[in-house]
């Protein structure tokens, strides 16, 4: 057997110090680990070198901000005592970043010459971002804990190409592509060597419809203000006392409203500095957001949409102002085609971006229909597994009009067996997320 | 004869199903075809932290009956196994006794609509 030395790693910022904690180990002494398996991380900040003044602060708005380690060979983990000194020091960033560090061992088999066999070896980094909701929501215990606004990962590698940016602006089918369910992004990477950022923007508390990615994208300032100014109205007119749900619901509904994640522009670390990156180059879609009907505000004219449980989480002031001020605008699958067709033509116009959309499982095995006679017509307007179809089939439409690529979910589930992978049609297994995440990839790179 | 509509599976996943509105009046005969309820089915159990796996269900006769029980109502939850109607071939038939077999129904999958017990709340 040969011992190789794991050490920390090359990552710099020009004009900062990088700061990391202590080591949060995720797999123990012992554990026999797979080549890019990410198994600890620390925390890290940047400080500005002594003497320097920058305006541009990176990542500032990033309070989270992980590196997880991976080795890139497979061996035996291990892990010497005092190496992780665990409790507050594991969390805040009192040691330099130094690239020689040596954060554990490797065993391995001994191969041929072993003296010609090097005695350490960098890990791979994998740097996790996150941008908190609120600055309040600062829990402080393991990767991306609280509530983020955006969550993004990279491999900070030594490439020197340019990463590519994957945004996803789904819900549930899509946001577990991106995110996994176990460690945040760690699924993704894992199965992922290329070259890429992933972004995940959650679909709280607004949905990511089409006709609402669309306005973030176009808003002016003025409208901004006019939405700001119509909600604290809305809070304060008497007529129902706001609650701490109402403000805090509120507070995230106008930060959802206000911004939009197609055009962030985004730092990254790298072993060589600081990189600047534009717009995502993808985005990752749901068709399962394009609801049939959503809520336009009566006087100002936007949309906003929220899912039904999303709703709940609001007090009561917030729901009388949603009952008051909007009316529901149902949408035909016309429609629908109409808003994702300016949606993809703004963004080919602002950023170039290029458009992914998962279409939706349209079978169940959970239905034993024998005649359609019960149900009226339109039976898309019943019948879910029809209304799948119907969808599906207007996204193939779209892609013989535009430059949209189809991931296709709904033969993906059918491969796998979607009563136990898909249950509900939106909740996928592990296994069917590694099959999705698997073909955007194959889509990404064809 | 008498029928019985019991909450079975129509998930391997779940344990209960509530009911989201009931179609028919008691004492109506039913033909063929004719709407019976619709249920939800959450295979959260109810753990609403996390966006639930709420799918929902219309539950439909496939032959002519008479309805004569309802023992369920909107809003309330139903175990899997749970007697939630009676039925009888005949009008003026006592629905005391046993049940010769359950009903003969469709199910089918069915989008959310302002008619159910849970739009009523939001």
């Amino acid at each position: 057997m040969t011992a190789l030395a794991l050490t920390c790693g090359s990552l710099a910022a020009d004009g900062f110090v990088i700061r990391r904690s202590g080591m949060h180990w995720l797999r123990g002494d012992g554990y026999v680990c797979r080549p890019n398996e990410v198994v600890g991380y620390c925390n890290i900040s940047l400080d500005q070198v002594s003497g320097q003044r920058s305006g541009n602060f990176p990542l500032a708005d990033e309070m989270e901000l992980h590196v997880a380690f991976a080795p890139p060979v497979a061996g035996c983990l291990r892990i010497a005592d005092g190496r992780s000194p665990g409790g507050y020091l594991n969390t805040l960033g009192l040691h330099v970043w130094n690239s020689d560090d040596v954060l554990a061992h490797l065993e391995k088999p001994s191969e041929g010459d072993q003296s010609a066999q090097p005695a350490s070896v960098e890990m791979r980094l994998l740097m996790i971002a996150g941008r908190r909701m609120s600055a309040l929501a600062d829990t402080n215990i393991g990767i991306l804990p609280g509530w983020h606004s955006r969550s993004r990962a990279w491999w900070c590698d030594r490439s020197g190409n340019e990463l590519s940016t994957l945004l996803c602006m789904g819900v549930c089918d899509a946001a577990g592509v991106v995110r996994g369910n176990e460690t945040p992004f760690v699924e993704a990477f894992e199965a992922t060597p290329s070259a890429a950022q992933l972004v995940y923007v959650p679909d709280h508390p607004i949905v990511p419809c089409a006709p609402i990615l669309l306005e973030q994208l176009m808003r002016s300032p003025a409208q901004n203000e006019a939405i700001a100014a119509d909600l604290s109205r809305g809070l304060t007119n008497g007529r129902v006392a706001p609650d701490s749900n109402d403000w805090m619901f509120a507070g995230a509904l106008l930060a959802s409203l206000q911004n939009s994640p197609m055009r962030d522009r985004y730092d990254v670390l790298t072993p060589t500095g600081l990189q600047h990156l534009g717009p995502a180059n993808t985005i990752l879609m749901s068709l399962n957001s394009e609801v049939r009907s959503i809520l336009r505000h009566k006087k100002l004219g936007y949309a906003a949409q929220m899912l039904r449980h999303r709703q709940t989480a609001a007090g009561p002031a917030v729901r009388s102002w949603l009952a008051s001020e909007f009316e529901p605008i149902r949408r035909s699958i016309d429609d629908i085609k109409r808003d994702y067709r300016q949606l993809i033509d703004a963004v080919a116009a602002q950023t170039g971006a290029r458009i992914l959309i998962l279409n939706r499982m349209s079978t169940s095995g959970f239905e034993d229909i024998t005649s359609y006679v019960s149900f009226d017509a339109p039976m898309s307007d019943t019948l879910e597994n029809i209304a799948a179809k119907e969808m599906n089939l207007m996204l193939h439409d779209l892609a013989l009009e535009c430059d949209v690529s189809i991931v296709d979910v709904d033969a993906i589930a059918a491969e796998l067996g979607g009563s136990q992978n898909l249950p509900d049609g939106i909740h996928h297994s592990a296994a069917m997320q590694a099959m999705v995440r698997s073909e955007v990839v194959h889509i990404l790179n064809s | 004869m008498l029928h019985e509509l019991r909450l079975t599976k129509i998930n391997p996943n779940m344990t209960a199903a509530v009911v989201e509105c009931v179609y028919a009046a008691t004492g109506s005969m039913l033909k063929m075809g004719d709407k019976l309820c619709d249920l939800s089915v959450d295979l959260s159990s109810g753990f609403s932290q996390y966006c639930p796996p709420i799918s929902y269900f219309r539950v439909v006769s496939r032959e002519k009956v008479w309805f004569r029980k309802i023992l369920v109502a909107p809003g309330q939850s139903c175990n899997v196994g749970d007697l939630m109607a009676i039925f009888s071939t005949e009008p003026d038939e006592l629905v005391d006794g046993a049940a010769a077999r359950p009903l003969r129904i469709t199910t089918a999958g069915i989008a959310h609509h302002s008619g159910m017990w849970s739009a009523s709340g939001t």
